[in-house]
């Protein structure tokens, strides 16, 4: 004899989990930086990147200039990569450092 | 591990710190890291009617942003955003709930078996497992839905009740008839494999 409550959980984990898509990913991240720029300026590229964190092309370049005001802005906001990240699937984004590329799983 | 002897963990702690610098590239690592396990989750709990799991996943992300303050690092990172996603999910169970309950309605009289059904013979791994997920998803959803917020979040008649805003006499109906459907489902199966 067995019990239907232990039948109903182990259905709980029969099927395999459906990971977020990229798109999700990337939709999700834009908000999040949108809620981060209300509250107030961005870290600074260069203290990101002194924490350990890799940047794309784009963000060396921009943490390359001494200008606290333009690295603390979100260089992704006017980037294709982002747009493309966050309407296909799988979008063909190749930056190394780029976060919507990593969610496309390149 | 802190002086109290508490298991802190410092890596979660140290990504949770920078996403409160506003460090955009910590946040894409808090995405990357947690959405698939969120995601999984959710679906799971919604199926079949996966349409609404995208929305809840983003909500579930900003609600987490928003109390991360609040995050000590005893628990890791992922039961802790879980634990934000159960809530969500049973804001999503409190509202279909809520609307009106057409297929349980029309069967408001039918006989009702007593709690504690028994099943008979020994459980086949993941085969039975799979049968039952299969019986879940082609329930009506609504008893679907009570079987799995029972089951699966170990959560009682009576909180049911609270969350959904119904009386817990007409939680403990609505379990008892989502058993019962779900038992002859069952039986049905067996009979057809003999």
């Amino acid at each position: 004899m067995i019990k239907m409550k232990v039948l109903i959980q182990e259905a709980e984990f029969s099927h395999q989990p459906v990971g977020a898509s990229s798109r999700l990913k990337s939709r999700i991240l834009s908000q999040l930086i949108e809620l981060e720029q209300a509250e107030g300026p961005l870290r600074e590229l260069s203290a990101s990147r002194t924490n350990g964190e890799t940047l794309c092309v784009f963000e060396r370049m921009v943490a390359a200039v001494p200008s606290k005001t333009l690295q603390s802005r979100n260089p992704c906001a006017v980037c294709h990569g982002r747009v493309l990240g966050e309407r296909v699937e799988k979008a063909p984004i190749y930056w190394s450092g780029c976060p919507y590329a990593g969610f496309c799983g390149h | 591990m802190s002086p109290a002897g508490r298991v802190i963990h410092d890596a979660d702690i140290l990504l949770v710190q920078a996403i409160l610098a506003r460090d955009r590239k910590a946040t894409a690592r808090y995405v990357e890291l947690h959405s698939d396990l969120v995601h999984g989750y959710v679906w799971r709990r919604l199926a079949p009617k996966t349409d609404s799991v995208d929305d809840i996943v983003q909500e579930i992300f900003l609600a987490s942003w928003r109390s991360l303050k609040t995050y000590s690092g005893e628990a890791p990172l992922d039961a802790w955003i879980l634990g934000i996603a159960r809530f969500k999910v049973a804001d999503y169970y409190r509202k279909i709930l809520n609307s009106p309950l057409a297929a349980m309605e029309l069967e408001e009289d039918s006989p009702m078996m007593a709690y504690g059904l028994d099943l008979d013979g020994g459980i086949d791994g993941l085969r039975d497992a799979e049968r039952a997920a299969g019986i879940l998803e082609d329930l009506a959803y609504e008893y679907a839905l009570v079987l799995r917020w029972r089951y699966w979040e170990d959560q009682s008649a009576r909180t049911m009740a609270v969350t959904s805003g119904r009386s817990e006499k007409a939680v403990e109906r609505l379990l008892a008839r989502a058993r019962e459907k779900f038992r002859i489902r069952w039986m049905q199966g067996e009979e057809a494999r003999q």
